[in-house]
């Protein structure tokens, strides 16, 4: 059975393997040839960075605000919510009517569901998706 | 190598270079809509014989060679990085901005299946089991492309660009994935050529679900960095965001990468609530899969089967052409509010009502009145909701001549 999966998955994913090599084949040979195409001219004017014309104030990696770290962390959340709900709605709507599998189901899903909304309500309360 | 391996290079190679191809006229349509919406004439000059007199050929077709000229200039321009950038990042992030796109739409079922000798061969991308899921995958990594490039920069601008783009993308995805993962729960299977063979010939899911289409494509939109969700290039206050330090065909990558994604995001809403490559709701027209047919009926079905589902791909990215040129952008705390705040628990809810519908095994016409059953309660509830202080409108620029006078605390 194992082995059958394999085999059917294998030639279906060649497809996917060729057309990635054919997007990285393509992405790098667009970045060298236009490197090489192009003139190159370095300048202590030209290098500076672009900031509307002015001279340039500082560096532009320092700290940036708490709050995309926070939407990240409440990104996680939701996110893995959804990667375990896939295969629940894969196999939900095929369960047997005869037995007591759906009722099961559909509590397993409302409680993992009540548990993202109570982070949420948590994160709402909190001010997470406040942006002033 | 099995035929549907064969099959599935043939079309994907077909496929990839017509996209690749399309992408320089899509940016030049795209100019021409913002022409003919602004009321002028757009590009016209660049003809397909450059110049040259070909007797019976107008000199300037409608501006036909503007999208080849455009790529050399791309090609010839100075591939030019800043001394303060970090290199390896810096050439890193156009390619992986690209890849992803590139890749996604592998699972798109353009022209359904042929029999053949006994055998149905899937005349599309490859019947991964995964389906949409790999999509998904695929499409979040998209992020890394424009994050690496912002942060390589080392500009200020693009910097707060990349940021920007993290943020929506992340925020994004979430309802795109319920809204996904309801439709998954509606048929029980990932599979992108199932999920046609289910509504083909009969009602497409855009009307049983019309509020969730309408999620998907807000969404679509806002995955792609399109208008009104462009906040991470927006010009007047970000000069060109992420991309603003990058020049020649590292910046034309950046471009082909938002294309394609804006591609795939039109193929995967036609699949996903237009019913693929059915040509109209209610009526039969095109052999189902496994259906016995002549072999040339057949393949003048896949043929069709084909371009009725580029046509709906092209009337969808004319539809976010349209709506980039009439919709002003979204502010930044509107647009995480969007997502948030109205979208990601209008999903769960819709998530909800599905699973019941599902659960006692109800007709999918209950879905109907189930989506305007989601959007009463949201307007039932929207007073009791906790408003936060109102944005913009009682901070008094202290100092600036428009401020009102402020009370003494």
């Amino acid at each position: 059975m194992l082995t059958l999966l394999a085999q059917e998955s294998f030639s279906h994913y060649g497809a996917v393997a060729v057309l990635i090599m054919m997007a990285v084949i393509f992405a790098v040979a667009n970045l060298i040839l236009t490197h090489l195409l192009g003139p190159q001219k370095q300048g202590k004017i030209k290098g500076m960075t672009y900031e509307s014309g002015m001279n340039p104030v500082g560096s532009a990696r320092r700290r940036f605000n708490v709050r995309f770290y926070i939407v990240a962390m409440s990104f996680l959340v939701f996110d893995v919510e959804i990667v375990f709900l896939y295969p629940w709605a894969t196999v939900f709507p095929s369960l047997s009517e005869h037995s007591d599998l759906p009722i099961v189901f559909l509590g397993r899903m409302l409680f993992f569901v009540l548990t993202t909304v109570i982070a949420f309500v948590y994160a709402w309360r909190k001010g997470v998706f406040r942006y002033d | 190598m099995s035929a549907q391996f064969i099959a599935s290079l043939i079309i994907m190679l077909v496929m990839l270079h017509v996209f690749l191809g399309s992408i320089s006229y899509l940016i030049l349509l795209e100019r021409k809509v913002a022409s003919w919406i602004q009321h002028r004439l757009g590009p016209n000059r660049t003809g397909l014989p450059y110049g040259a007199f070909i007797p019976g050929l107008p000199k300037t077709l409608w501006g036909l060679g503007q999208p080849i000229a455009d790529a050399i200039k791309n090609f010839l321009k100075e591939d030019f990085i800043a001394p303060g950038a970090d290199r390896i990042l810096f050439i890193l992030a156009p390619g992986l901005a690209l890849i992803p796109a590139l890749v996604g739409w592998i699972i798109v079922p353009f022209g359904g299946y042929l029999h053949l000798n006994g055998t149905n061969l899937l005349m599309g991308g490859a019947p991964l089991n995964i389906g949409i899921i790999f999509v998904l995958a695929t499409g979040s990594l998209a992020v890394y492309g424009v994050v690496l490039g912002g942060f390589a920069s080392n500009n200020k601008y693009s910097f707060l660009g990349g940021m920007r783009a993290t943020a929506q993308m992340v925020s994004y995805e979430i309802p795109l994935g319920m809204t996904i993962l309801t439709i998954i729960l509606m048929y029980g299977t990932a599979r992108a050529d199932y999920l046609i063979e289910f509504q083909a010939g009969g009602v497409w899911n855009i009307i049983y679900q019309p509020v969730l289409a309408m999620m998907f494509y807000i969404c679509g939109l806002a995955e792609c960095n399109r208008a009104p969700f462009d906040l991470a290039e927006c010009e007047q206050e970000l000069v060109g965001g992420f991309h603003t330090e990058y020049s020649s065909m590292k910046f034309a990558l950046f471009f082909m990468g938002e294309y394609f994604h804006m591609i795939t995001s039109a193929a995967i809403f036609s699949l996903l609530f237009l019913g693929g490559w059915d040509i109209i709701p209610f009526v039969k027209l095109l052999p189902a899969m496994g259906e016995q047919t002549t072999l040339v009926w057949g393949i003048i079905a896949v043929l069709l089967k084909i371009g009725v589902f580029c046509g709906k791909i092209t009337f969808l990215i004319f539809l976010a052409m349209v709506i980039r040129w009439s919709l002003p952008r979204f502010r930044f705390d509107q647009l995480m509010r969007l997502a948030w705040q109205s979208l990601i628990p209008i999903s769960l809810m819709m998530l909800i009502m599905t699973g019941m519908v599902v659960f006692f095994g109800l007709n999918r016409w209950w879905l109907l009145p189930g989506n305007f059953l989601v959007v009463g309660i949201v307007y039932v509830l929207m007073p009791y909701l906790p408003k936060g202080p109102a944005v913009n409108r009682r901070v008094p620029l202290e100092g600036s001549r428009f401020c009102p006078p402020v009370a003494e605390a």
